[in-house]
């Protein structure tokens, strides 16, 4: 019982009731304590009706009984189905108030339902962290610089502040041996040169940027970059690459054959609407012809093209703008002479102005506009290639033709012994194709069969294939599906965690669990014990009846006998007198002892009555509403007087 | 906490001992975090006695792997069973953990400043002196009977203090105030989350 008026008062308290720390069960509860905490429970379960009732009993004792009723009124409104009236207010017994306190405090509205329905996931938590560390800040107190701790350091007085500068760093990689051996002369001259180069002379990563917050920054988005690259490969591989059933470098290198066919295309036909750019003429063609060499050229391994080219291709750049600085002066060089109005020093200044201004624009590592002027040179040159190619091949086929006419008009002078020969002749070939053909036919028969049964196989391949990677992207969903499921447990696991930490630690759950559980298990022994004796109880019943059933018939039995012969003889006469008299006095005997059972039952009740009686102080109710009905008819008499004077 | 494959590779010969003996794991962990430290920015960092035995390009990969999975560690300000789990994961036995684990206890406030130096932050306000005038006439009208205030604002950025100076009418100095109890009102409730 302790354990149940515990929670009861607890509950109490924390809907406002002041308890004192005293009263440690219902049975102390006094009858404004009990007013005030209804009142307050009423009050949170039903505002409405709560808000006009008050929370202490007033001294008349007419507005005493007013107001009881209203609450026994107001309760039942709520729901309460137990008997209840002003006089469980005013002249309380225990049980009463303590199912009526269990009813009330099951009707409070539960506030845990809304805690568990937040959501849980990544940025929930991530917004819990940033709340409780603006709490942290705002906690401590704002000081004037001049008093400011090193604990104020971080949010009261700024440091230098950098901005988030990135600058590009090259990492050191490492090719093994079989991949040197599989490239060819210049590449692997190179591959030695560009290890020697990380072994010897790239800085550490750290000494790279210029700056140390650049460090910092430029670290973090290297790896960044990697990892979302990483994820996007990921992804495009799951759904196109599995379907074009490549490997992965087969795959990667049909990409890059088809985004540099691309790249081409559209410089070339960026580069031909515009036909006066800034550096026409002589010279790119060379330029653009090395440029697609490179392209092409510089893929033996996905490594050196991501990594490698990147040099080469500076190097390159570097190169053709070493190369393009002398043309652009020389193309400035011209103009000024077929116009003749600048002087030498100008032009001079011009010149190295360009020059100046050419170097800035590659070092800014952009070669695009110096390849779009490559290009347009060398689209020129192309088209022309392609021209004389067409022209050769027309050539080709008019001379063919014109063998042929030769070789006629040679033969016409001789005609009549031509033309047989030349009819034979063509006899003759035609043989040769009818039998050629019937040749051909005999071998093409089992090779077809060959080719369509080549084809089936490779069908079956297909259909097999098809199934292995459906299989293949089922398991990856589900692997998918049940990385992330664990990761979410394991954060659903962390936040409550640490929710536990931060609730408050005051009701003990675990002991009340604990003592249910209990209670529980010695319901179920006690039933089980009720269930033996109840068992037992049926077995003497079932006995009891046999036995009667038994004495019954062997009495009847005996009478019988005995009262044949009784007739008879005066000693069995007697016998039988005996007989009845011991069945007689025996059947009295069990009446008795049943009548005692009864009779004992029936003080078991009473005494149980008496009990329930007593804890329910009727006396002490009986006295006060003693006392309370004369004061009631002393205000009775105050009224009528006042009402007959006034 | 993720990490890129080179990441990860670099970690993992980093975790090997026939690479990296006890000594030369210990000098290259030191290394790293003083290499993010150092205010400048030093090449010959790597330059240590007990690193010269090791293949240059393999130490350079495992000193950016290092410094990387340092940075991301403070980044998301990873607490001892994540760093543990990361590391368990890349196959470094549990001493090595350890000297790594202590070293970055030592070495975190210091990153966590670095970290937190990068960014923009508008001046603070220190002080604020007000005046309150009352403008009486001018020389185009005769009858202005305004009150106005001029207000000070003491603040100070990056070190270095500056003075911000308006004049505004009492509705403009309402609605200033106003605006700022609303600032204060959104970050306690942003503190309630």
């Amino acid at each position: 019982m302790e354990e149940v008026d515990n929670i009861l008062i607890h509950a109490l308290k924390q809907v406002g009731t002041e308890v004192s720390e005293e009263t440690g069960s219902i049975k102390q509860f006094t009858s404004e304590l009990i007013v005030e905490a209804v009142v307050r429970c009423i009050r949170v379960i039903d505002p409405g009706l709560g808000s006009a009732l008050p929370t202490f009993l007033p001294p008349g004792m007419s507005a005493r009984f007013r107001v009881g009723m209203s609450l026994a009124q107001a309760c039942q409104d709520i729901g309460y189905k137990g008997e209840i009236g002003y006089q469980t207010f005013l002249y309380s017994n225990e049980p009463e108030i303590r199912s009526l306190l269990m009813f009330l405090v099951e009707k409070l509205p539960r506030e845990s339902a809304e805690a568990s329905d937040q959501p849980t996931g990544k940025s929930v938590v991530l917004q819990k962290a940033i709340a409780a560390a603006i709490r942290a800040q705002l906690a401590v107190p704002w000081l004037p610089p001049n008093c400011r701790l090193p604990l104020h350091g971080e949010t009261q007085s700024p440091g230098a502040q950098h901005n988030f500068h990135v600058q590009p760093l090259s990492l050191p990689h490492c090719t093994k041996g079989p991949g040197k051996k599989q490239l060819k002369g210049g590449q692997g001259s190179l591959i030695y040169m560009l290890e020697d180069y990380q072994r010897d002379v790239l800085p550490p990563v750290t000494a790279q940027p210029s700056h140390q917050a650049s460090v910092v920054a430029s670290i973090l988005e290297q790896h960044t970059a990697e990892l979302s690259a990483a994820q996007e490969w990921d992804n495009e591989w799951n759904t196109q690459g599995l379907l074009s059933r490549l490997t992965p470098q087969e795959y990667r290198s049909r990409k890059l054959a088809r985004l540099r066919k691309r790249i081409e295309e559209q410089l070339r036909s960026a580069a031909l609407p515009c036909p006066e750019s800034a550096f026409g003429g002589p010279r790119s063609a060379s330029d653009l012809s090395e440029l697609l060499q490179a392209f092409r050229g510089s893929a033996p391994s996905d490594h050196i093209l991501t990594k490698g080219t990147h040099f080469t291709h500076t190097q390159k750049f570097t190169f053709t703008q070493v190369r393009t600085a002398p043309r652009a002066q020389h193309k400035h060089a011209a103009p000024p002479i077929l116009s003749g109005h600048q002087s030498e020093s100008d032009m001079q200044l011009r010149q190295q102005e360009e020059q100046a201004s050419l170097q800035q624009q590659f070092q800014q590592l952009s070669a695009l506009p110096c390849l779009l002027s490559c290009v347009h040179g060398g689209c020129v040159w192309v088209q022309v290639l392609d021209e004389l190619k067409q022209r050769e091949l027309g050539n080709s086929e008019k001379e063919e033709k014109m063998q042929v006419k030769k070789k006629t008009i040679d033969l016409l002078p001789d005609a009549d012994d031509n033309l047989p020969k030349l009819q034979a002749v063509v006899e003759a070939s035609a043989k040769r194709v009818v039998h050629l053909a019937s040749q051909w036919e005999k071998h093409r028969a089992p090779l077809i069969d060959e080719h369509r049964r080549l084809k089936e196989i490779c069908s079956n391949q297909d259909l097999e294939s098809s199934r292995k990677l459906s299989e293949i992207k089922s398991l990856h969903d589900k692997i998918r599906v049940s990385t992330e499921e664990a990761k979410k447990k394991e954060e659903i696991y962390k936040q409550l965690v640490t929710e536990l930490e931060n609730l408050p630690q005051d009701v003990s759950r675990s002991a009340y669990t604990q003592r249910i559980l209990e209670i529980v298990s010695n319901i179920k022994k006690q039933k089980e014990e009720i269930t033996k004796i109840l068992s037992d109880t049926k077995e003497l019943q079932k006995e009891i009846n046999s036995l009667t059933g038994k004495l019954d018939r062997t009495f009847a039995v005996t009478d019988e006998l005995v009262f044949k012969d009784a007739k008879k003889d005066e000693s069995v006469r007697k016998s039988y007198k005996y007989l009845a008299a011991l069945h007689e006095n025996c059947n009295q005997l069990i009446q008795t002892i049943e009548d005692t059972g009864t009779i004992l039952r029936e003080i078991r009740d009473l005494e149980e009555q008496i009990e329930t009686e007593n804890s329910s102080k009727t006396v002490a109710n009986l006295e006060r509403i003693l006392d309370d009905y004369k004061a009631i008819r002393q205000e009775n008499s105050a009224l009528a007087a006042k009402v007959r004077e006034g | 906490m993720e990490l890129s494959e080179s990441v990860q590779r670099g970690l993992r010969s980093l975790a090997e001992p026939s690479t990296f003996d006890q000594s030369s794991y210990g000098v290259l962990v030191d290394v790293s975090f003083r290499s993010l430290l150092s205010a400048k920015a030093e090449p010959g960092v790597l330059d240590q006695p007990e690193l010269k035995q090791i293949d240059q390009i393999l130490l350079k990969q495992s000193h950016t792997a290092a410094t990387t999975f340092i940075l991301e560690a403070v980044k998301h300000n990873a607490d001892k069973s994540a760093i543990s789990s990361c590391l368990e994961e890349l196959a470094f036995s549990a001493e090595r953990i350890e000297i790594f684990y202590s070293t970055h206890q030592k070495h975190k406030k210091e990153l966590e400043r670095l970290l937190a130096s990068i960014g923009r932050c508008p001046p603070r306000i220190n002080d604020a002196s007000w005046r309150l005038q009352y403008h009486v006439k001018n020389d185009q009208v005769d009858k202005v009977n305004e009150p106005f205030y001029l207000i000070s604002l003491n603040t100070e950025n990056e070190g270095s203090e500056e003075d911000i100076n308006f004049t505004c009418t009492v509705e403009q100095l309402q609605d200033l105030v106003g605006k700022l109890k609303d600032a204060a009102k959104s970050v306690e409730k942003a503190s309630q989350m």
